[in-house]
Parts: structure tokens; C-alpha cells; sequence
């Protein structure tokens, strides 16, 4: 075992990545066993629409993890922006562009929101995610008067934006979020930004003391989960068309299970957005199998929520491990 | 050197006389809202939530909070009424199995958080899902009434609410309240398991190594939060008709809203029961009042939010000025 | 004095690296006063946390009322009646004075715990030790001089017949110390044995009956208090280790441009009125003992925490330093006595430890150039010596002396003309220690500023050019190397008690 985890192309890739590809690949292996049908592309391009925004919500978390911290509106905040932008695109006729722009406004400036008050104020991070996760709500309730919005199909002009997610059968939306997750790891690993965030996630006072601003670097993590989080909306609309106010925080749980199982530590200052990528797609493959076994959906939540614990606990009892 | 905070400083007669203005404005712009019935269901709609609020006190002192309770809430309120209604279970043992259910969801909390040390908003938020999950999956997914008052079985509605012949209503519910608080504000005040679960909010080593089986305390905190949240599942199936799966999420923020309104610190070892009962009414006349003013009943969220949020940097800037100091 | 109470002999314990004790012997007797002393690192601490229990000892024995005795936890010490009453308190801020004392073992009527017999109780605690604090007062609002009497009648309630008071007079005022002495001197009386751990030569003298001296995790040797001089206990504490290469005269120009001034700096208590200037290559020593403020007053220069008032002037130009970034623009850097909370990132590469403070400077557009980063990391890992198998190690893997490197590397780097060390060799073995020396030499030979916080004296004498003496808050004093003996400075360092 040892000697596995020492080969250098173990290394470079990471021993606990590879672990996780691994349950990926057990797992598709078992529901395609275990389900007629469910071998082959249909699943395979129903589980992605359920990756997109659920990458983008967990890549955005990650962030915020790596500060130490923790945001929980994410959820409620993603169907505010898609809600409020939705509801500029079918109630006023804004074009669709504009609407787009609008979503990643919204989630940009609860981040901002959130972010000021945790790094300049600093109230606990929970508390301000529990009162942003209900001021989202209620915005967007009181914004689309409590009506569920629908967004256009992919046939009407302003739908073009469903092009986004999937050309015919061809999962665009996929591109993309690679895309973004190399992104958000070159903006992790190779930035300033994200060489601070991990930093004063590990030792804010030193990094403090190095005369850094610490406040701003941490106010940025959520800046930057909070725009993931507006993008996340779109990817959830071109998916799955409808949003209806007042729900939304069934996915925090999804979205935190993805990172802090591809390796993200809760007490900061360690993340690995590979990590977050494999983690997202273990959990919408899950999704999709307890969807394609007929299992009860609520299972899910449940099997989530102790993937959380576990995962949580492995990280606890590694660092108990180190000291 | 001053001997105890003038009375007019306390955060507990500051949050009083706001309640106290707020019922003032609502009632002076609304005529409709200064009625019996208003009141009445202001009352209603409080009970759930101050039973909430007083159990989540004990964890928010420890330093930690406990957010599965409003999903809680309705997982072991539809798990009772399944028994009740579907299995022909009588009611005083569906009640206890509700009950029963907080207590181990508590148990397991505290056991998560204590024993092996996981942060407790995000095990609280796993447990908070699980919950959800469970109480669909014991419903079928279908919501639950609990018997009607007046029918067979109906009696625990009358736990909250008598109606005499004549058709008033007498909310002795509110007395249940007032009961409640003083002997959970004695717990905490006067009890060995009040007393260090403030010790443990102020300094967990300090009081582990002065001989106190902190882990033991520090478990039950949050078995009394399981367990106030199955007393509120037997307040809200008392009051309202029906019970649906999937809702409670946001209940958490109502009760945990007051507490810190009440004066609860958010980072622990502060902490009254008392107040946190007034908290609560803050946020319970803002939903109830906000429609007669002619706003939405979603402009109560954000003001909640707002308010949450206010109040924990009122703490905050209070704690820099002692610092100062 | 009365019988012997307890008894140490031939104490060993060794950690990784260290021998902490080498066979330490040490004994108390009722009814006195023993002063336990040495310099910082001395084991006098280690010696203590072996007798209570904290610590295991890996051979001699402890004999207690005529019974050998091994405690596991502190509880078990306390229960057979040795407590400590520790120099960082543990109490309760939350809760009242008697709910503080009576933590774990409360009264109670049924249910009910009864705090009004333990207000009563502890009334009668401080009754018994003349001192006047209100049982019902809540423990964060009183001094902190009260709050440690409450450990005393803490202690006391346990029905202490040893007690171990650990620099108890550091945060102390003076009226607060006296008070202390006067509950110590009733203690002895009561007959219990007091074990007293402290730097202050003049308080040893005024309290104490007899005095163990240790060193380097030695036991020196026994003296009764009143038959020796201040003089023949320095002497044990600092063998002759002190008279080793002290530099006996400033290599710095009389007319060397001064770098930094600071004028009637104040920051809180700690920080009282501070003046003092620094000249191009100079090596200030800043002196004094335990609490002397310092620290406060790097932190204050340095911006991390917030100043009153005061001015500081580089270069004759006046500047503003709110926070740590417009000191690091100024071109300050700050190497704290606690690497391991305010000095290094311990899950971060060396590399990236060492760029902490520019990274700006090692960017290629908006990205982190890691080669050039790398690059310089390893320049510095050459010419400070850092033993690392690679500029990419973590340096949580890396020993005390090798991150205190890494530490001046951020600096350097950063290309800091004024450098604070802070108690730069604090937890480092000897041999680290002596290449930090050789690294601060030439560091200010290179016309570097360099302004060294030590509690030393050995360190203080051998590296110094002038050294400037502070006590409870305020400059009591400032000398020149050439004027500079250890008692001059001891006399600067406690003008204010004695």
C-alpha cells in the first residue's frame, strides 16, 4: 500500500483522487449491473445536466472552504438569481444576454454580501449563510410575486442559451465546466488570490502579519463562490427549465459533499478542485442511479448527508493523526 | 467596579420593549390586526418555534448550533401521525414515539459533535438533510393529519387550545410556554447540566480540566435541542391541520433568530431562556404583522435575515468595546 | 520550616532531541516558601508537569508524605492535595467567582446546585486569605490580579498542602504582588509547602526561605535564602555560560544615519510613552522580564495591533503604520516569538512560505511565476544554511531553527532594511542558535537595522551594540555595549519593583 502511494505518478495525481475515480467507475459499473438501460449515453448526458450546475455550485464552495469557512445560501441563492434573472426574461422581455448577466450579478453580489460580513465584520460564517440563505428566498419570492418561473425551450429564439448546456446530444455544458474547473484551479493554485485564500485558511494571522490584506483575500473566496453560484443558475435552467421559489437548499448538502469529499478540508487551508470535479460527478451519478432504480429520492438526501459525515470524519481523524 | 449591568443595558428588556413596539405599530396601523383572533394566532404560530428557540439555546451556548431542527420537526411529527393514522397506533404512543425521535436525532448530533469532534453547523446541516429525507420516506411522501380536534384522538390539540361552549378560545398553550421557560431557564441557571454547559461555551478545556466530563455535557446539549424539536413537532401537529414532507427548512432560522435576537452570544457562553422566548416574538410579529401593513409574507425572510444579522453585530461591536476597555 | 513534605530525586525525562531533565533532584518542606529558578528553558516547568502529572518521568522517584507516588493527570495531584496555580489562568470568563471555584465539584440541594453555599464558601476562602472580591462578581470583569487570587482560593479549596505558583507576579501590578505576598506569607504560616517559579531576583529574595537553582535541565544546587546574595544566584543560574563571547564594543559608526525613530509610543498598558531610535547596522537588544511590554511594543511598531499614539519616523520621514501591510511597505519586517501562530504557514511549501510577503514580486501576469518563486526560495535556502531536503518540503516538516530561517528568508526577500526578531531563538537547540547569531552578525554587517527582543541575558550581552531596557510598559533605561553588565540591566529591568 505504502508502496503504491509513493510511485511519482501516484503522487503527481494523488492517491485519494485516484481512490475516488475508482468508486466513480464501481459505481457506474454497479447501476448499469444492476439497472436494465442504464449502460449507455441517455444516462450518461442526464447525470451531466445534473453535474453542470452542481460542479459550478461546488467549485464556488470550494473556495470558501479553503478560507475556512463554510457558505450554505449557495442553494437558496442559486435559484434567487435564476428566479429574479427568469422572471426579467419572461415578465419584462429583457433579452436573454442581458438575463444571463443579470443571474451572475445576483449571485455575484450575495457574495459580496456575504464576504463583507464575514471578513470585515466577522460574524460566523454559519450565521451568515443561514440569514443570506433566507433573504434569498424572500427576494425572490417577493420579486417573482411567489409564481414559479419557466424558462424559454430550446426551440424559441430567446432559448439559445440552452445551446450552452447541449448541441443535439453533444454535452457543451461539459466543456464548459472543465473549462471553468481548470480555471478555478489555475485560480487557486497559480494566483495570488488563491495562493492567499489557502494561506490564511491554514494561518490567518501569519499571512496577516506577512502584511497581506487578509480581509480583502477572504472577502474574495465568497466574491468568487457567489458568481460560481449566478453561473451554477444558468447551467440549472438550461437543464431542467423551471425554478420555483422557496426551495433550493437541498443542493447545499450536495454541493459541500462534493468538495469536502474530493479531499477539501473543513478546517481550511487545503483544497484540490480535481477533487471537487470527481466528487460532483460521484454525486450526480448517485443522483441519477437512485433515479434509475426507482428508488425513493429521498434516499438520496439521506445517503448525502452521510457521505458529509464520513467524509468530514476521515479529514478530522487524518489532522488528529498529523499533530 | 459595577456590580451587574444596569437593567436598562440588558439586551433581554431592550428586545422586550422592541416586541412590545412592534405589537404598538401593527396594532395602531392595522385595526385589523388588533383583534383576538390576531393575537390568537400569533400565539399559534409561536409555539413551535419558542419550543424551538428554548431547545437550541443549549447548543448555541456550548458555542455550537444545531440546524436540523426545523426538518426535524416535521420528520418526527409525520412519523408519529403515520403511526397514528395509518397504523391505528393510539395517540399518546404516537406522541411518545415523536418524542423518542427527537431524542435519538439529538443523541446522534451530539454524539457527532462531541464524541468525534465534526463541526457542528455542517453535521447539524447533514443531519438536517437526513431528517428531511426520513420523514418522506416515512409518509410515502404523502402529508399527514393528525386528528381533528373534537374527533377521537383529538385530545393532545387541546394541550394548546381549549374552546369553552360559549366558542371563545383560551390559548392556555401560552401558559405551556411561560411553564417551560422557567423551568428551562432553572435548568440552565441552577442545574449541574445548565452550568457547564455555559462552562463549556466559555472554555471547553478549562472546565474538561477542571474534572467535568465535558463530553457528557456537551452530548446533552444537544439531546435537549432533539428534544424540544419533537416537543415543537407536537405543538405544530397540535396546531396546524395537516403536516407536509419536505417543508421545515427555514424553521431552524426562525428559532435560532430569536435565540441570538434574545442575546445568545453566536460564539457561545451567553445565553438566556427568557430571552430567548422574547427573541422569538420578535420574529413571530414581523410574520404575522407584515401583511397588514400590505407587505408580503416573504418580506418577512429577508427582514429576519437582516435582523439576524444586526443582531450578532450588535454583539460583535459590544465585544470590541470590552476589549478596548 | 517543618518536615519534608515532598521529595524528587534523580528525575529524568527525555523528549525527541532533548534530555529536558538529567537527574533533578528538589525538595519542599511545610511551612516554606522554595524558589525554583533558571533561566527560560531552564525545566523548571518540565520539573513541575513531571510532579503533577502532565508529563511522565522516564526514571527517579517522587516521594509524597513518605509514600511514593506517580500521578497520572492533574486531577490526581490535586486530590492528593498539589495544585498549580498557572501563569496563564483558566478560568471561565462567563461565569461568577464562586461558580469558577467550585467548577466540577459544585454543592448542590437536590437537583439544584446551591449556588448560595458556594457563595459562602468561597467568601470564606478569601476571608481566610484577607483578600476582597465579591463570590458573585462574573469573572471576566475583575483585574487580572484578582483573577489569580481566585486561583489561589481555587487552589486552596482543593485543600492544597503544596502549592506551585508559576510566574504568578507577570501580569501583576505592584500593589497586586504585594497583596500576592501577603497570601503567600499567610500560606506558610497555614503550613503549607509553596513552590515558587520565578525570573525576579527581587522577589525571590523578599518571599522565599530557600532557592533550587537549575540548569540547562540540570539541578545546580540548594541555598537558603537569607545566607546568599543575589549575586551567588546568578552565578548558579548562568554558570559560566554567560561570559561567552560577549561583544565588548559597537561595530557601528557614531555617525550612523538613524532608521528608525519611534517617539512617545503608546499602546494600551503594556506600552507606555516609548522612545527610542535605531541606527543603520545596528543590533538594538531590547531587555527586561517576562511581561516588560516588549512584544506589545513590536506589535504596536509593526501594526498588528492597534497604537494610541506616537509617532514613527524611517529614514527622518514620518509614516503611518495602521496594519502590517504599511509596516511591510516601509520596508519592516517581523519575526515573532511564536513561529508557529504568527510566523510560518506550517501546510504551505517552503517556497511559499518564503514568498509570503512579495508575492507580487513573483508574478508573470496574473500568474504566480512558481519557477522564479522556487529560485529564489532555494537562494535563500543556500545562504541562511536552511537544512530541507527541497524548497517544496512543508515546513511544518522542517525543526525550530530551520523554520525560524525560513521566516527570515520572507523577509529578506522582501527586502527589509529593519528587521524585529523576537526572541529569535526561543525553542531552537544550541547549534541553530549559534548560526542564527552568525546570520544576525552579518546581516547588520550588510547595513541592515536589526532590533532584538530577548529575555536572555547571555544572548542580550553577546550580540547587542546598545541595548534599551524595558519594565512594566515603559523604557526604564538604555546602555551602551560597552557599559553593559548583567547588572545593570537586572537593576533597569526591575527599577519598578524594587
Amino acid at each position: 500500500m505504502e508502496k503504491i502511494k509513493q510511485n511519482p505518478i501516484v503522487k503527481k495525481i494523488g492517491f485519494n483522487r485516484i481512490v475516488l475515480c475508482g468508486v466513480l467507475i464501481l459505481m457506474y459499473i454497479l447501476f448499469s449491473v444492476t439497472s436494465k438501460g442504464f449502460a449507455g449515453l441517455p444516462r450518461i448526458l442526464s447525470a451531466l445536466n445534473y453535474a453542470y450546475f452542481l460542479g459550478f455550485l461546488s467549485l464556488g464552495v470550494t473556495f470558501v472552504i479553503a478560507t475556512g469557512g463554510i457558505d450554505f445560501s449557495i442553494g437558496p441563492v442559486m435559484f434567487c438569481a435564476a428566479l429574479i434573472s427568469g422572471y426579467c426574461l419572461t415578465s419584462y422581455g429583457l433579452p436573454t444576454a442581458l438575463c444571463l448577466v443579470i443571474s451572475i450579478l445576483v449571485g455575484f453580489l450575495f457574495g459580496c454580501f456575504n464576504g463583507y460580513l464575514v471578513a470585515y465584520w466577522t460574524v460566523p460564517p454559519f450565521i451568515v449563510s443561514m440569514a443570506s440563505m433566507n433573504i434569498a428566498k424572500g427576494l425572490a419570492s417577493v420579486f417573482t410575486k411567489t409564481q414559479s418561473v419557466s424558462w424559454p425551450q430550446a426551440a424559441e429564439a430567446a432559448g439559445w442559451f440552452r445551446k450552452l448546456v447541449k448541441v443535439g446530444s453533444f454535452p457543451v455544458g461539459l466543456v464548459i465546466f472543465l473549462a471553468a474547473a481548470v480555471i478555478c484551479s489555475l485560480l487557486l493554485n497559480n494566483t495570488k488570490a488563491g495562493r492567499y485564500i489557502l494561506s490564511l485558511g491554514s494561518n490567518k494571522e501569519a499571512v496577516r502579519l506577512s502584511g497581506v490584506n487578509v480581509k480583502k483575500w477572504e472577502m474574495l473566496a465568497y466574491v468568487i463562490c457567489g458568481t460560481l453560484v449566478g453561473i451554477a443558475a444558468i447551467f440549472f435552467v438550461g437543464a431542467y427549465t423551471t425554478v420555483q421559489p422557496g426551495y433550493g437548499d437541498q443542493y447545499n448538502n450536495e454541493a459541500i459533499a462534493g468538495c469536502v469529499m474530493g479531499g477539501t478540508s473543513m478546517a481550511g487551508g487545503l483544497a484540490s478542485i480535481g477533487g471537487t470535479v470527481i466528487g460532483v460527478f460521484i454525486i450526480s451519478l448517485l443522483q441519477e442511479g437512485i433515479l434509475a432504480l426507482g428508488i425513493n429520492k429521498n434516499y438520496q438526501l439521506i445517503i448525502t448527508g452521510l457521505i458529509v459525515i464520513v467524509a468530514v470524519y476521515a479529514d478530522v481523524v487524518a489532522r488528529r493523526r498529523k499533530n | 467596579m459595577k456590580k451587574k449591568s444596569s437593567i436598562f443595558a440588558s439586551q433581554k428588556v431592550i428586545v422586550l420593549l422592541v416586541v412590545i413596539a412592534l405589537f404598538a405599530f401593527f396594532s395602531i396601523v392595522s385595526p385589523n390586526f388588533r383583534q383576538y383572533s390576531t393575537v390568537m394566532s400569533i400565539l399559534d404560530y409561536s409555539y413551535y418555534i419558542v419550543l424551538m428557540a428554548i431547545g437550541v439555546t443549549f447548543p448555541l451556548i456550548t458555542g455550537g448550533v444545531d440546524l436540523s431542527i426545523g426538518t426535524g420537526l416535521i420528520c418526527y411529527s409525520l412519523a408519529g401521525g403515520y403511526l397514528i393514522t395509518q397504523k391505528g397506533w393510539p395517540v399518546a404512543a404516537g406522541l411518545i414515539v415523536t418524542l423518542l425521535l427527537g431524542i435519538i436525532i439529538g443523541t446522534v448530533n451530539g454524539v457527532l459533535v462531541s464524541i468525534m469532534e465534526l463541526p457542528p453547523f455542517l453535521t447539524t446541516l447533514c443531519t438536517c438533510m437526513i431528517t428531511r429525507g426520513l420523514g418522506s420516506i416515512f409518509s410515502k411522501g404523502f402529508g399527514i393529519s393528525w386528528p381533528a380536534a373534537g374527533s377521537e384522538g383529538g385530545w393532545f390539540r387541546n394541550i394548546f387550545k381549549i374552546t369553552t361552549a360559549s366558542g371563545t378560545k383560551i390559548p392556555i398553550g401560552f401558559l405551556w410556554m411561560i411553564l417551560i421557560v422557567i423551568v428551562m431557564a432553572f435548568v440552565l441557571n441552577h442545574t449541574k447540566l445548565g452550568r457547564y454547559t455555559i462552562a463549556i461555551g466559555s472554555n471547553k478545556e478549562a472546565t474538561r480540566l477542571s474534572g467535568v466530563n465535558v463530553k457528557f455535557y456537551h452530548v446533552m446539549a444537544y439531546v435537549i435541542s432533539g428534544f424540544f424539536a419533537a416537543l415543537a413537532a407536537v405543538a405544530y401537529s397540535a396546531v396546524f391541520a395537516t403536516v407536509q414532507p419536505g417543508t421545515g427548512a427555514g424553521f431552524e432560522l426562525e428559532a435560532i433568530g430569536g435565540a441570538i435576537i434574545g442575546g445568545v452570544s453566536a460564539s457561545g457562553g451567553v445565553g438566556s431562556v427568557e430571552g430567548s422566548l422574547i427573541g422569538v416574538f420578535v420574529i413571530c410579529l414581523l410574520k404575522t404583522g407584515l401583511p397588514y401593513i400590505g407587505l408580503q409574507a416573504n418580506w418577512q425572510q429577508i427582514i429576519t435575515g437582516l435582523v439576524l444579522i444586526g443582531a450578532v453585530m450588535v454583539d460583535i461591536i459590544k465585544k470590541k468595546k470590552a476589549e478596548v476597555h | 520550616m517543618g518536615e519534608v513534605i515532598l521529595t524528587m530525586k534523580d528525575i529524568d525525562k527525555s523528549f525527541p532531541g532533548v534530555h529536558a531533565l538529567d537527574h533533578v533532584n528538589f525538595e519542599v518542606r511545610r511551612g516554606e516558601v522554595h524558589a525554583l529558578m533558571g533561566e527560560n528553558g531552564a525545566g523548571k516547568s518540565t520539573l513541575m508537569k513531571v510532579l503533577t502529572g502532565i508529563y511522565t518521568k522516564d526514571s527517579g522517584t517522587i516521594t509524597y508524605e513518605g509514600k511514593d507516588i506517580e500521578f497520572h493527570n492533574t486531577r490526581e495531584a490535586q486530590d492528593a492535595g498539589i495544585v498549580i496555580v498557572h501563569q496563564e489562568l483558566n478560568m471561565l470568563g462567563h461565569l461568577t467567582v464562586a461558580q469558577n471555584i467550585f467548577i466540577g465539584r459544585e454543592f448542590k440541594k437536590g437537583i439544584k446546585i446551591d449556588d448560595k453555599k458556594m457563595n459562602e464558601e468561597a467568601k470564606k476562602l478569601f476571608d481566610r486569605l484577607h483578600i476582597d472580591i465579591d463570590p458573585t462578581e462574573t469573572m471576566a470583569n475583575l483585574t487580572v490580579g484578582k483573577q489569580q487570587m481566585c486561583e489561589i482560593a481555587k487552589a486552596i479549596s482543593h485543600e492544597a498542602k503544596v502549592i506551585i505558583f508559576d510566574e504568578p507576579s507577570a501580569a501583576l501590578t505592584e500593589a497586586e504582588i504585594e497583596e500576592l505576598f501577603k497570601i503567600i506569607r499567610d500560606l506558610r504560616e497555614q503550613n503549607l509547602g509553596i513552590v515558587y517559579i520565578s525570573h525576579r531576583m527581587d522577589e525571590i529574595k523578599v518571599i522565599t526561605d530557600r532557592v533550587t537553582v537549575m540548569r540547562d535541565g540540570t539541578y545546580v544546587g540548594t541555598l537558603i535564602t537569607n545566607e546568599c546574595t543575589k549575586d551567588d544566584i546568578i552565578n548558579m543560574m548562568v554558570g559560566r555560560v554567560i561570559y561567552e563571547d560577549p561583544k565588548t564594543a559597537s561595530t557601528v559608526p557614531a555617525d550612523a544615519p538613524v532608521v528608525l525613530k519611534v517617539e512617545h509610543l503608546n499602546a494600551g498598558r503594556m506600552v507606555q510613552d516609548v522612545s527610542f531610535e535605531l541606527r543603520k547596522g545596528e543590533i538594538l537588544g531590547f531587555s527586561g522580564l517576562m511581561g516588560a511590554g516588549r512584544t506589545e511594543t513590536a506589535r504596536a511598531i509593526f501594526g498588528a495591533d492597534p497604537k494610541e499614539s506616537g509617532d514613527i519616523y524611517i529614514n527622518g520621514e514620518k509614516v503611518t503604520i495602521n496594519n502590517p501591510q504599511d509596516a511591510v511597505k516601509c520596508g519592516i519586517g517581523y519575526l515573532s516569538e511564536d513561529r508557529k501562530r504568527y510566523g510560518i504557514v506550517v501546510q504551505k511549501t517552503v517556497a511559499e512560505n518564503s514568498t509570503m510577503a512579495c508575492l507580487q514580486n513573483y508574478m508573470s501576469g496574473i500568474f504566480i511565476n512558481k519557477k522564479a518563486e522556487k529560485k529564489v526560495a532555494q537562494e535563500y535556502v543556500d545562504s541562511l544554511a536552511t537544512k530541507t531536503p527541497s524548497v517544496d518540503q512543508l515546513v511544518v516538516n522542517l525543526s525550530g531553527g530551520n523554520q525560524q530561517k525560513v521566516v527570515i528568508a520572507k523577509w529578506l526577500i522582501n527586502d527589509c532594511d529593519i528587521l524585529i526578531f523576537d526572541e529569535p531563538t526561543r525553542g531552537i537547540d544550541v547549534g541553530a542558535k549559534n548560526e542564527i547569531y552568525k546570520l544576525m552578525n552579518k546581516l547588520a554587517s550588510e547595513g541592515k537595522s536589526i532590533i532584538m527582543i530577548s529575555s536572555e541575558m547571555t544572548e542580550i550581552l553577546r550580540m547587542s551594540d546598545r541595548i534599551v531596557v524595558m519594565c512594566e510598559g515603559r523604557k526604564t533605561g538604555e546602555v551602551k555595549i560597552e557599559e553593559a553588565t548583567q547588572e545593570v540591566i537586572m537593576n533597569m529591568a526591575t527599577r519598578e519593583i524594587s
